[in-house]
């Protein structure tokens, strides 16, 4: 163990990541936040406008407003299906029968392939006339099905769904795979005998040991839903139709990189980047008021 | 076995089905519909299976796209990556696992934060960086941030390193060694399960990520398989389904047999990664 406090040795083996950090992360965040401030089209050098793209986004009646409903509706659904389907699935695969092994390997196939691949198939899945989903609906009766990807009531909530099929469903479900593996067994066999059923042991044991690791996914699951959104969204519905799946990350590539207008683009990157800090945040201080944490 | 739990048990097997059904068949049905000809799309009912095996659609994808030149584009900016990123992370996550030094909290607290940070907050300064080092429709943007230490694998080294007995460091250091022939001699022979890890983790990363490259490739020619097959699928008149499941099956077949030969490795990574 090196105790030299005074080395600079420690310091040479992390020049690496500091230089990145300086160059790809960290001057990136204070690059965005000062280009909010400006009107830039790339072309010209860019003009300083005080609060002006603030203003203009939170405007009564602004389409930013509606990017941030529905960024909020995608963002809280997709983490609560996310994570239930994960923790459901963790379950499953805890549970004291063979096979589980090939069950988990079917879990998590998905996550490993790349979305882009997966959203080819899910628009011929849910093609309104070719769709094999439309064609079992139509044995429960419903001759039309709907128009999955193109109906502006129902698109949103596919597009939440399709969600369980990300690499970040996947990682949850491992991840709560192996912390269910953790919780003692005498705790189970304990309230057996004091006569609790399942549920009760769930409630009663297994979610409140688990639950740091569930405030972990938690955090992770709300910052992943935020980047995957976009490569599960872009190729499937471009933010349509109309703008019904118009999150922010899109509108962000849309505004940056189609219509170059750099500065509007970084204030709602600063307005994305107070969103995760805050949700970081409160889920860090909920975490340390409710969470139970082994003495 | 009572009755009860031997009903129990059918219940818990048929519910496991049904979901490795729901997760399984976009997979099935992409690979499936990948043999059929085009025809059979619009042929009601759907069938499972295709009437007979068809390969004419890889053919035609092979003559119709530029599949081989965005296949080759992929492997290059796999390999930069995965290179770059076990050279930097390794020896990043080195002194935050072994070594006492000021800052060194602050340091990691830092590196887990920036793991927190979508990428759409600094995605535009980084363009515009890259684009002032002329390097635009290159693969340089998406490479060499990698040979600067990515925050996630300097997690996971620094993980592993931990769980290295201190003694051999010290026995190392008795023998005359310092930190980086310990590093050498020591640390790095006994991590290779972490570092077939992430180089798996990395090539199945890379093989899938979109974003990145959508954001900094413009030329047909230096797109990689994920955005390329994008374009492909938007410059089709009509939607050649056909061709389309066939190149989305291409795609899926290499994660899956590297999931398939990997797994251990790949799953002990990502469970790691709730361990704080």
């Amino acid at each position: 163990m090196n105790v030299d406090k005074k080395s600079v040795v420690p310091y040479l083996y992390i020049t690496p990541w500091i230089i990145g950090f300086i160059l790809f992360t960290g001057g990136p965040i204070i690059a965005t936040i000062l280009l909010s401030f400006t009107k830039w089209d790339l072309i010209t050098p860019p003009v300083w406008i005080g609060f002006s793209n603030f203003i203009r986004m939170f405007k009564v009646g602004s389409e930013f407003w509606w990017i941030i409903r529905v960024t909020l509706l995608f963002t809280i659904f997709s983490v609560i299906i996310s994570i239930s389907w994960a923790l459901f699935t963790a379950i499953l695969l805890n549970q004291k029968i063979r096979g589980t092994n090939i069950f988990s390997f079917f879990y998590f196939a998905p996550a490993v392939v790349p979305l882009i691949a997966l959203t080819f198939v899910f628009q011929l899945i849910l093609n309104k006339e070719l769709g094999i989903i439309n064609y079992f609906l139509s044995f429960i009766g419903i001759k039309e099905g709907p128009n999955w990807l193109m109906d502006k009531n129902l698109v949103l909530w596919v597009v939440t769904v399709l969600c369980i099929y990300t690499y970040f469903t996947g990682q949850m479900m491992l991840i709560f795979d192996s912390a269910l593996k953790e919780v003692p067994k005498e705790l189970y066999e304990a309230a057996e005998i004091d006569g609790a059923n399942s549920i009760d042991k769930f409630f009663k044991i297994t979610l409140p040991y688990i639950s740091p690791i569930l405030f972990f996914n938690l955090v992770t699951a709300t910052i992943n839903s935020l980047n995957t959104s976009f490569t599960l969204i872009y190729p499937l519905t471009a933010g349509g139709p109309g703008r019904a799946t118009q999150v922010i990350s899109l509108d962000i590539y849309n505004n940056a990189f189609k219509n170059f207008r750099m500065g509007y683009a970084c204030a709602e990157a600063v307005i994305l980047f107070i969103i995760t800090v805050i949700v970081s945040l409160l889920q860090f201080k909920i975490s340390k008021k409710w969470v139970y944490y082994e003495a | 076995m009572s009755i009860k739990t031997f009903i129990l048990k059918i219940l818990t097997y048929t519910l496991m089905i049904v979901i490795a059904i729901i997760m399984f068949f976009p997979i099935l049905w992409m690979i499936s519909s990948s043999f059929k000809p085009l025809v059979e799309f619009n042929s009601y009912p759907p069938s499972l299976f295709p009437s007979k095996i068809y390969l004419n659609n890889y053919i035609e994808l092979f003559s119709q796209s530029k599949i081989f030149v965005y296949l080759r584009n992929t492997l290059i900016l796999i390999i930069g990556n995965t290179v770059g990123t076990l050279i930097s992370s390794s020896i990043v996550a080195y002194p935050l696992a072994r070594m006492e030094f000021r800052f060194k909290g602050l340091i990691f607290g830092i590196i887990l934060a920036t793991m927190m940070v979508p990428s759409f907050v600094i995605i535009i300064p980084q363009y515009i960086l890259f684009k002032e080092f002329g390097w635009l429709d290159t693969f340089l943007p998406i490479i060499v941030p990698a040979f600067f230490a990515y925050p996630y694998n300097v997690f996971l080294f620094r993980q592993f390193y931990r769980t290295i007995p201190k003694e051999l460091d010290e026995a190392a250091k008795i023998d005359g060694c310092n930190s980086w022939q310990i590093f050498l001699k020591i640390i790095i022979p006994i991590s290779r399960p972490i570092f077939i890890t992430i180089g798996v983790l990395s090539s199945i990363f890379w093989w899938n990520e979109f974003f990145i490259p959508l954001i900094f490739i413009n030329s047909e020619d230096l797109k990689p398989l994920s955005v390329g097959s994008y374009s492909f699928s938007r410059t089709m008149f009509i939607v050649r389904w056909d061709l389309l499941m066939a190149m989305a099956t291409i795609m899926i077949v290499p994660p899956i047999v590297l999931y398939l030969i990997a797994r251990r490795y790949i799953v002990e990574g990502i469970k790691t990664t709730g361990i704080k």
